[in-house]
């Protein structure tokens, strides 16, 4: 996100800047002198910001801004908790951080997606309060261990009130490179992010009261709370109760505040603006996350450029309307797909990708190509395509389905439709809607797979008229390793390992491709899976 | 910026969040009333410390009543008055519930107050022994341990071993100690075991919310500001003469009662209070009434409507039309495939223009699951993919309707779906 690169290195790692921060400090630290703790480090770390800057960096958030300004108040003066909520990509994060920039006040950040335990979120808001730093020499341990909640109340309280007192000891000698006339003041803020995650943990139904009635237990008017959530507080269901933080709510961009969003740090901002004209609608019709729209957009732009030699070109009214038209097109596919492969298929890297995508997400409906966009061996397409049958048929038709011979003559003639039957069709299909892809053991998809497979020799020799020797070949191929190809289709997420069968004690498996994607693998092994389908 | 920030509203700024953030500023109860639970729970005090007996009290009443400020109070008087005679042990139910945890700390906090050495190695039984042992001391010395024991529900929970040793080592004539339990569940005594609540002498504290006499009190008393400050005088003046307007203004007190038809805790309404004095305007440096009329509405808020309202994209909005359509069908469960099929039959006899591919809905469908406008039914099945697995709306259809209504550029096919 454009908005958020101004945060380069800042001694946080935040969200956004983690990566920057490896890059550049990270490394460069090791090698030269240690970084030796101080007070500075609990503020941003960086020049503070003017409001201006604060308020420009941040278009369609005023309201938000200001209204977190006015709540954090002047210098030293106390607060009550906030609980700042608002969904993806609404800036949560950034705001509040760039704010604590502005105010150039010291804080504690800890998000509880990267502690992923009451115990690490403790050792972290300790860590950084008293100025512990991992390394080797103190065998990367935390400056407290500590479980349980009442120790860290004891130590937080502690801590703070070693850093308070610190903060209004000397409140001239620290901070030398900022402002005057804007001290950091001797409050400090705890900021927890992503709290909604907590909901998951052990005994959550004890954290949450604790973490926002922590405020009520320390009784410290020094310190401030900020937590950072997604949901909003009505999510935070609780038995126990707890008084209720200050809630600010941070809505979704609108139209306008996304055309703002996205024009910035554009080269050629008129040739932009006319794109966005163009494309804003109707995705603002789909998402209004900003994430997902800078990645739909950033392909599209390429495409909408591609016409004109010079990227600085400003357009007129004709070439825009040229444009358009050649442009228009690519619109309706691009809003119907959720993720593209850009570069050729030919990249490990894509390929690994989509055949992860293609598990959870199962490709875009509108991806005709008769070509599978990923590389897979022949008898890991038939292991795929045996656990599709095996999720897919009922267990009791398989000795039918698969005879021997292969051939479909013993098949069950389908029954004349007659009234009943419609309506059992019908239920049986809201069925299938209902439960998904039924699970199976090993046992039967090894069956099924080795039916398909010598089918398909059959079927090999019938096509070539090829001598035993090469089937028999294709047969050793075909069945090495097949506890190796399953494991990896079940890392690709094609095949879902799901809980032991109560009785039978074993594994089950449950197979996810759509029966499209199952089409086109049978389709690319010219395999009729289609004569393998029982069809309600 | 024309107007520069004036460095007196500030300073007053300042010195009303810090009353609001104290909360011994507040509770205070007025000096003439007799029968405020502030004197009773002194009296209480006070007598069995002079008188050196046991005893044990509940304060009950919903959360954010001031018990605890109350208390708190209390404490700091008396320790001002009976010095070197009381000892406060605190103990909290979210953070000591298990009995181990809660016999260690009060030993923690005895051994600091008489500068004793602790030892994180004692063990249970070590502990309450030890305990035992000062209560005798202290009670031969005349010297009372008051333990508050805050969330005191929370320690009925499981065997009550702490509650039943403290209570017993009570009985004894030498010991001289009080227990004062804090607790938002009026039927807290009714949750102690037989043997615990013999043992307890039933004497409770009811906390009641604000009367209206009260709020009007709170008001004057937090928000004007000491004519004896280091602030201007004629700023003062004028603050105060504003303030008293405000308070006498019609439309004022009308939004404050709405407030407290809601919330009528001391808590609640000086949160109120601080989120709209924090809506000051720094240049003027009055409160005005329009401060409290945006704070009522940034603080009452409905979070599901306001999603619909603002947050939720067109598709979203249709996915949740198509979820609402299906539970008036009285399909007992339904799920993202269901959604699907009533999604697909909309665009077959409406011809709607929002038709888009499957996985784009169920990224949305995903969204909408991530802002708990939805949830799935039941926890079960998490190796089931989210497209089979039962889901349910999280909000009524009248929030809904509702939602749509207040939607800018909402399809009106929307609407038409709904009824």
């Amino acid at each position: 996100m454009s908005k958020e690169e101004d945060t380069k290195a800042t001694r946080r790692t935040t969200r956004s800047s983690s990566a920057a921060v490896l890059r550049d400090s990270g490394e460069i630290k090791k090698k030269c002198d240690p970084h030796i703790p101080s007070f500075n480090d609990l503020v941003f770390g960086e020049d503070t910001i003017s409001k201006e800057d604060l308020l420009s960096n941040f278009p369609g958030r005023h309201t938000q801004i200001l209204e977190l300004l006015n709540l954090l108040g002047p210098l030293n003066s106390p607060m009550l908790p906030l609980f700042v909520y608002g969904g993806t990509s609404t800036g949560k994060t950034s705001v509040i951080l760039q704010i604590f920039r502005h105010l150039n006040r010291p804080f504690v950040y800890s998000s509880c997606r990267t502690c992923y335990s009451l115990r690490t979120l403790f050792e972290s808001i300790l860590n950084q309060l008293l100025l512990h730093q991992k390394d080797a020499d103190n065998g990367y341990l935390s400056a407290k261990r500590c479980e349980k909640t009442s120790d860290f109340v004891n130590f937080l309280r502690e801590a703070l009130v070693k850093v308070v007192k610190t903060l209004q000891g000397n409140p001239g000698k620290i901070g030398t490179k900022k402002l005057t006339g804007q001290g950091h003041g001797h409050m400090i803020y705890l900021i927890v992010d992503n709290l909604e995650l907590v909901r998951d943990w052990d005994k959550s139904s004890s954290i949450l009261p604790f973490l926002f009635n922590l405020h009520e237990v320390l009784n410290m008017n020094e310190v401030g709370f900020l937590f950072i959530s997604n949901t909003s507080p009505d999510t935070y269901y609780s038995n126990m109760g707890y008084l209720d933080p200050i809630p600010v709510y941070f809505s979704e961009y609108t139209e306008d505040d996304l055309r703002k969003i996205f024009i910035r740090n554009q080269t050629n901002q008129e040739m932009y603006s006319s794109f966005l004209s163009v494309v804003l609608g109707p995705f603002y019709r789909i998402t209004r996350h900003v994430n997902e729209l800078s990645i739909a957009f950033s392909s599209l732009y390429k495409i909408y450029c591609e016409a004109s030699d010079d990227l600085n070109d400003v357009p007129n009214e004709s070439s825009k309307r040229a444009r358009f038209s050649r442009f228009q097109p690519h619109i309706s596919p691009a809003l119907n797909q959720i993720f593209k492969i850009s570069s050729p298929p030919s990249e490990v890297n894509t390929l690994k990708e989509a055949k992860r995508k293609a598990g959870s997400k199962k490709f875009g409906g509108c991806d005709s190509s008769e070509h599978l966009d990923f590389h897979m061996s022949t008898s890991a397409k038939y292991l795929l395509l045996s656990a599709f049958l095996a999720s897919r048929n009922p267990a009791t038709l398989d000795a039918s389905l698969f005879d021997s011979t292969g051939g479909s003559s013993s098949r069950k003639r389908k029954k004349r439709p007659s009234e009943k039957s419609i309506e059992q069709k019908e239920i049986s299909e809201q069925e299938l809607l209902m439960k998904g892809p039924g699970t199976f053991p090993l046992e039967r998809l090894l069956a099924i797979f080795q039916c398909i497979t010598s089918v398909a020799e059959i079927s090999l020799e019938d096509d070539q008229g090829n001598v035993a020797m090469d089937s028999q070949n294709e047969d050793s191929e075909l069945m090495s390793d097949v506890l190796l190809q399953l494991s990896s289709l079940c890392n690709a997420n094609f095949v879902v390992k799901g809980g032991s069968c109560p009785l039978e004690g074993s594994t089950r498996y449950r197979s996810t491709v759509s029966e499209d994607m199952a089409l086109k693998v049978a389709r690319s092994i010219k395999f009729p899976l289609s004569k393998y389908m029982y069809r309600r | 910026m024309a107007a520069e920030d004036l460095s007196e509203a500030r300073a007053a700024l300042s010195l009303l969040r810090s009353r609001l953030c104290n909360s011994s500023f507040y509770s205070k109860p007025p000096s003439n009333s007799s029968d405020s639970n502030y004197s009773k729970l002194k009296f209480i005090i006070s007598s069995s410390v002079t008188e050196a007996c046991n005893n044990s009290i509940l304060l009950l009443g919903p959360r954010g009543s001031g018990k605890m400020a109350v208390l708190e109070l209390v404490l700091q008087d008396l320790l001002l008055e009976y010095p070197d005679m009381i000892t406060v042990i605190r103990l909290s139910g979210l953070l000591h519930c298990d009995d181990n945890g809660a016999f260690k700390e009060i030993a923690r906090q005895l051994c600091s107050e008489y500068q004793l050495l602790f030892s994180k190695m004692a063990s249970f039984d070590d502990n309450s022994k030890f305990m035992i042992a000062m209560l005798r001391e202290c009670g031969l010395a005349h010297k009372t341990i008051v333990f508050v024991l805050d969330e005191f529900d929370l320690f009925a929970q499981g065997k009550q071993r702490l509650l039943y040793s403290l209570l017993d080592a009570m009985q004894s004539v030498s010991s001289q100690a009080i227990v004062i339990g804090i607790s938002c569940r009026l039927d807290a005594d009714q949750l102690l075991e037989k043997r615990v609540r013999s043992r307890f002498s039933h004497r409770k504290l009811l906390f009641l919310p604000l009367c209206k006499e009260d709020v009007e009190r709170l008001l004057e008393d937090i928000l004007s500001l000491p004519i004896d400050s280091d602030l201007p005088h004629d700023y003062i003046i004028k603050f105060n003469a504003k303030l008293h307007n405000m308070l006498a203004n019609e439309r004022f007190k009308k939004i404050i009662n709405t407030y407290l038809d809601s919330d009528s805790t001391v808590k609640q309404f000086v949160r109120y209070l601080f989120c709209a004095i924090s809506k000051m305007d720094l240049k003027s440096g009055l409160l005005t009434v329009e401060n409290f009329e945006h704070a009522l509405s940034d603080i009452q808020r409905q979070p599901k409507q306001e999603y619909i309202k603002a947050d939720c994209s067109i598709l979203e909005l249709y996915i949740l039309v198509c979820m609402k359509r299906l539970e008036v069908k009285e399909q007992n469960s339904y799920n993202f495939n269901s959604v699907m099929k009533e999604y697909k039959s909309i665009h077959d006899s409406f011809r709607t223009s929002d038709y888009y591919s499957r996985s784009v809905c169920l990224r949305a469908f995903e969204h909408l699951l991530q802002r708990e406008l939805i949830c799935f039914a039941d926890n079960r099945g998490h190796t089931q993919s989210i497209e089979f697995r039962p889901a349910k709306l999280l909000i009524t259809s009248h929030e809904l309707h509702h939602g749509l209504k207040a939607y800018r550029s909402c399809p009106v096919i929307l609407q038409k779906l709904m009824n």
